[in-house]
């Protein structure tokens, strides 16, 4: 399969080579449970002590405010139903952005059906929050707001630091879905002033299956996983201790090589944009020219659809994506394009490249190459597609 | 299943669509189907001689199966007595690609509805079926909701000054030239101008006409403004598709009537 150009690192990232291995041994030898008291259970307690400070590094947090879970989505969950749960008597209402996730636009629609009230803040047209609007939305009974630090699928970086005044000004907790952002971006919880954030190990080349929780010193949460009562009573479970290492040691291979990798992709990401919109007529990019996550790649081609060039691009062995990754299996268009205003058939034509620790120039020599052909082969067919602008051929 | 777990005959057919282009002539009809707001738009001509279609062609825009689809039910009926082509369905077509996922039975399986519609259109043309009655025709889209809450909150019935508009999405209801040439001045200003017409072309002067299809206004035809939606500004349009009876949210900054 490896001969299949993988464009697609915002759905799935390999484990680098190098977790792997400082995961192996917490398999077999050092294969101890943190609540056992003798040595083999001390030296699991060491590792799992070991990745939260190291977690708490990555995001200028103090080691005691990371919990750490199965994946971002317990993550999220935690954070949005666990606070709204136990903050319930301050108010019941949340508001979210019409960008979010659909892991929080689902647990949205289940705090709607348990009594609580949802407001949705809109995006510009490159799927930045307009903080007049996010303020117009608060009231006295508003206890939480959960904004996405990036898009996943546009790649557009949300003003954080703003919203973070914001939410202290007003006194209401903020919570943050890292899981673009991480690792791309530097975040730092206290400049942004973040009091709960979900981060997902696979997103920093680390295991699947784990995750943290970011929450802030004084917050306070309702655990939705009773049991033996691990990580302070807030996520009870054995200690995934395996997978946590693993999570760490991305965290650690990341924070020594961020700055050089982000350049590389950056350096990708430019080449990519530009050729495309330079050489195929009516393409535009979808989110924001310059807030925008450095590996991610963004445009819509009027007159065709999605499904069409994922599966023209699969037969010549390059992985992309059209629209959100999770909602492809539906039909729906996404909805994160439909809020930057675009109506259907153009968020339809949409593609979706991101790049990643192993991309190479000859994979995007080779996007390069196919893109203008399958493009043009597609709109041949299409009877809506009418050329704006002529290009030089 | 996932909505992309396709026969080989069905990729078959997406790589190598028969029959893709436009027929022209005395003797060919046309018949269309869907609406690319949704998803799925499909043209099949034909050509007939002595009641049996000579030759068949398509354009789809959609996904694979449509495109699939619309290849194969081409492929099916040249040769074929009009009145067997009027009975293919779309199981049939499914059937002869070995099957779709269910998922995309009903919205990208409308080519058999678009040969239906042709054949109906060769009739029509032929004489040999009365039209049906047009429907009456459509209001002008003057009743909508929000007018007075957003008045000079992003709802405006005239512009001033265009600059005003700068980097904003703007819905424009068409009302006349004067609509088409404001659509036209806002695009110096933002690349986001929309503009919305019941009618299924905008009926305007020449120049205005040939303007207007080479700027980046994108006209949403066969459409109607139904509601305008905020908190406190103009944030989304509730607009219907008068083709499909489908009502959905266009977000927007600003929304333009002029008188």
């Amino acid at each position: 399969m490896k001969d299949e150009v993988y464009l697609d690192y915002q759905s799935a990232k390999p484990v680098d080579p190098r977790v792997v291995e400082g995961m192996k041994p917490y398999f077999t030898d050092l294969f101890g449970n943190p609540s056992s008291l003798h040595n083999t259970g001390d030296i699991a307690t060491k590792a799992l002590e070991e990745s939260r400070r190291e977690i708490a590094q990555l995001i200028n947090a103090d080691e005691d405010e990371i919990i750490f879970t199965s994946g971002a989505t317990e993550s999220i969950n935690m954070a949005i139903i666990g606070y709204a749960l136990k903050n319930r008597k301050k108010g019941k209402h949340i508001i979210i952005s019409e960008v979010e996730h659909i892991s929080i636009r689902n647990i949205a629609k289940y705090l709607e059906r348990e009594g609580f009230e949802v407001s949705r803040v809109p995006v510009d047209q490159y799927g930045r929050i307009v903080l007049r609007k996010l303020e117009q939305r608060i009231r006295d009974d508003t206890i939480l707001m959960s904004i996405g630090y990036a898009s996943n699928e546009i790649g557009t970086i949300q003003p954080m630091k703003e919203i973070g005044k914001l939410a202290e000004e007003r006194g209401i907790a903020l919570h943050s879905d890292a899981v673009a952002a991480e690792g791309l971006i530097p975040i730092d919880v206290k400049r942004d002033g973040i009091h709960l954030m979900a981060l997902s190990s696979n997103d920093l080349y680390g295991p699947r299956g784990v995750g943290a929780l970011y929450m802030r010193k004084k917050y306070r949460i309702n655990p939705l996983s009773i049991g033996g009562g691990q990580e302070n009573g807030l996520r009870s479970g054995s200690e995934n201790i395996p997978g946590i290492v693993g999570m760490k040691v991305a965290s650690e291979i990341l924070r020594s090589e961020m700055d050089e990798e982000v350049k590389r992709f950056k350096k990708y990401r430019d080449l990519l944009i530009s050729t495309l919109l330079d050489t195929i007529p009516d393409t535009y990019l979808n989110g924001h020219p310059t807030e925008r996550l450095p590996s991610n790649v963004h445009v819509r081609f009027e007159g065709l659809e999605g499904e069409a060039l994922l599966l023209s691009f699969k037969d010549k062995q390059i992985a992309i994506s059209t629209g959100s990754a999770c909602t492809s299996k539906t039909l729906e268009p996404s909805h994160t394009l439909i809020a930057t205003g675009l109506v259907h058939e153009e968020a339809h034509g949409s593609m979706q490249l991101t790049v990643g620790r192993f991309t190479e120039q000859s994979d995007i020599d080779r996007v390069l190459t196919a893109t203008p052909e399958i493009v043009s082969k597609l709109r041949e067919m299409s009877p809506i597609y009418k050329p704006k602008r002529k290009v030089l051929s | 299943m996932k909505s992309t777990s396709y026969s080989e005959k069905v990729l078959e057919h997406f790589r190598n669509p028969r029959n893709v282009g436009v027929l022209e002539g005395d003797d060919v009809a046309a018949g269309k189907v869907g609406n690319p707001t949704c998803g799925d738009l499909m043209e099949v001509f034909i050509k007939v001689e002595d009641d049996v279609i000579v030759d068949a062609k398509f354009r789809t825009f959609g996904c694979g199966s449509a495109i699939a689809t619309s290849s194969m039910t081409t492929e099916m009926v040249i040769g074929m007595k009009l009145e067997d082509a009027m009975k293919i369905t779309r199981e049939d077509v499914a059937t002869e690609l070995d099957g779709l996922p269910p998922i995309k039975m009903h919205c990208s399986n409308l080519a058999a509805d678009a040969l239906h519609e042709a054949i109906k259109n060769y009739r029509i043309a032929r004489g040999d079926v009365i039209e049906e009655e047009k429907e009456e025709e459509i209001p002008e889209p003057e009743c909508y909701v929000g007018k007075e809450k957003f008045l000079d909150k992003g709802f405006y019935t005239s512009v001033e000054d265009a600059e005003d508009f700068q980097g904003l999405r703007v819905l424009v209801v068409h009302t006349g030239d004067e609509s088409v040439d404001t659509a036209l001045e806002l695009t110096s200003q933002t690349d986001r101008v929309i503009l919305l017409t019941a009618a299924e072309e905008i009926l305007t002067t020449k120049e205005l006409s040939k303007e207007l299809e080479m700027s980046s206004v994108k006209v949403l035809y066969q459409s109607r403004l139904l509601e305008i939606r905020g908190e406190i500004e103009v944030e989304k349009a509730l607009i219907r598709n008068l083709d499909e009876e489908e009502d959905y949210e266009l977000f927007v900054d600003a929304v333009v009537i002029i008188d």
